[in-house]
């Protein structure tokens, strides 16, 4: 009976395993019977644009988050308040409205005649925070919840012992909250990012320009055709991996260093 | 009276209402789990807001005082070292304005003095039960508390460290000479260490005074919370 149940898991598994695997390996391995295509993809400096802008629009993104994110992710960790589920749930509200229809709404805000847009000196439309914002309103629910799931995951003791050695309420925060939540911070935050880059829905919506590579890999297998599009796809996906493993491998040192004390 | 609370709080189904005095010495608050010491004392500490009444400390009413205005020592339950620092920078944590010197020779004087100054570069996690406490101890004290209140030190001990401890404590209340309210539902711990006890039961202080006239108390809930029963049931879990 253990046995079959064993076999059941593996199967099933090794069935999801695959098929997010084999559409990635397949479209990198495809590459190497087309080399030529991939060389010309990596070695065309329009391409690097536009995967440069991707990552640097994600970045600033991420920035935003931590920075606006961290202290409503405390926030809703340690207090509770009237209204408390009303605010968990406009986190939350990004992640289950259709992209497109995010950026439609962004538009509608930061657009030449929206509320914002009339009056900004920035110009959204067409231009690098246009996907900024974009990119910021799917991948914002990410980093809070994280973040808020590390200082949730603090001991409240550790905070009330630290009041009662002197110190004020923000200084708790960031010589005890911030350090023990730390992880959950990075990892929050390398999640937004990637979720930032990968974001094409909102972005295509209120900037198609400046181009990011999502927006790149779609125009040209629209206008040219699978095989142009997939050297460019297989190098997001390479160079994505790479930050993945790097970064994988940064937290898994940090792990070994704590164990040591 | 060096410590006075008159206080109300009410916190979900709980209802606390406690009216208690202390003097300077050695005071164990004794009582079943769920009485609501530990709110108590959190109360004490200014960590929970009593919804009426007022925490009087050298005659001083210190109710509105935020925890770190009242310079009062405090030990939680399972101590709540903090995790990421090093025992050094642990027990210097109170002490950031102290000059970097003045600092550094009072946590090793204290660490002398309870025995941890070997520890000094250890992180928590590689710490024993006792060493915890120890370090949880000196993390109270070296801000020189006015009171210091501990909730439950001795439960996360074996027997043997236990004994040592209470010795310890003993000795670092007379040795610091400060006032200690030490809470606890452990009768063999108020026998011991206690110059007063006072009883809390349902919220409530019930009574207090010295443990051996408790004993002769006509309040039948003291009574029966020090019968026999109890007692036994005491010993039993010690034997197991």
């Amino acid at each position: 009976m253990r046995l079959i149940f064993s076999a059941v898991l593996a199967a099933l598994s090794s069935v999801i395993l695959l098929f997010i695997l084999l559409p990635i390996a397949t479209t990198v391995t495809l590459q190497f019977f087309n080399f030529d295509e991939f060389l010309k993809a990596a070695s065309d400096p329009a391409v690097w644009t536009v995967i440069l802008t991707t990552y640097y629009a994600a970045l600033i993104s991420t920035f935003i988050a931590v920075v606006f994110g961290t202290p409503l992710a405390y926030l809703l960790a340690r207090y509770s308040f009237p209204g408390k589920s009303l605010v968990e749930g406009i986190v939350d509200l990004p992640v289950v409205i259709p992209h497109t229809v995010a950026g439609i709404a962004l538009l509608v805000v930061f657009g030449s005649n929206g509320i914002i847009g009339n009056f900004s000196p920035v110009r959204f439309v067409d231009a690098l925070p246009g996907i900024v914002v974009a990119m910021l309103f799917v991948s914002v629910p990410i980093y809070i919840n994280q973040a808020k799931e590390g200082f949730a995951s603090i001991d409240v003791r550790l905070e009330h012992v630290a009041r009662t050695l002197g110190s004020s309420p923000s200084r708790v925060f960031i010589t005890i909250s911030l350090p023990l939540s730390i992880r959950h911070i990075l990892a929050g935050a390398i999640m937004s990012w990637a979720r930032g880059i990968s974001e094409f829905g909102a972005v295509v919506v209120i900037a198609y320009y400046p181009m990011i590579a999502p927006t790149l890999i779609y125009e040209r297998y629209l206008s040219q055709g699978l095989s142009s599009a997939m050297p460019v796809a297989a190098i997001l996906i390479l160079l994505s991996l790479a930050v993945f493993v790097a970064l994988r491998v940064l937290m898994g040192r940090e792990d070994v260093s704590e164990s040591q004390g | 009276m060096f410590l006075r609370v008159r206080a109300e709080k009410k916190l979900g189904n709980f209802r606390l209402n406690a009216d208690f005095e202390m003097d300077r010495g050695y005071w164990v608050l004794l009582g079943p789990t769920g009485a609501g010491k530990s709110v108590f004392l959190e109360i004490i500490a200014g960590i929970i807001r009593p919804d009426r009444g007022e925490v009087r400390l050298n005659g001083a009413d210190i109710t509105s005082l935020p925890p770190e205005k009242r310079g009062i020592g405090f030990v939680p339950q399972d101590y709540a070292l903090f995790p990421h620092l090093n025992v050094y920078k642990n027990i210097g944590y109170g002490l950031r304005k102290v000059e970097k010197l003045e600092r550094e020779r009072r946590v090793k004087e204290i660490a002398e003095k309870l025995g941890i100054a070997h520890l000094l570069d250890r992180k928590p996690a590689r710490l024993s039960g006792g060493e915890r406490q120890r370090v949880a101890l000196a993390r109270a004290l070296v801000i020189q508390p006015k009171l210091l209140l501990l909730d439950e030190p001795l439960s996360a001990v074996d027997l043997r460290t236990k004994g040592v401890l209470m010795e310890m404590l003993k000795f670092v209340q007379r040795d610091f000479e400060v006032p200690v309210l030490h809470v606890t539902h452990d009768l063999m711990e108020a026998a011991l260490l206690a110059d007063e006890v006072a009883v809390m039961l349902n919220g409530r202080i019930i009574e207090k005074g010295r443990l051996k006239d408790l004993f002769r108390s006509k309040n039948e809930e003291v009574s029966d919370f020090l019968s026999a029963r109890n007692l036994l049931l005491k010993v039993s879990e010690i034997l197991d």
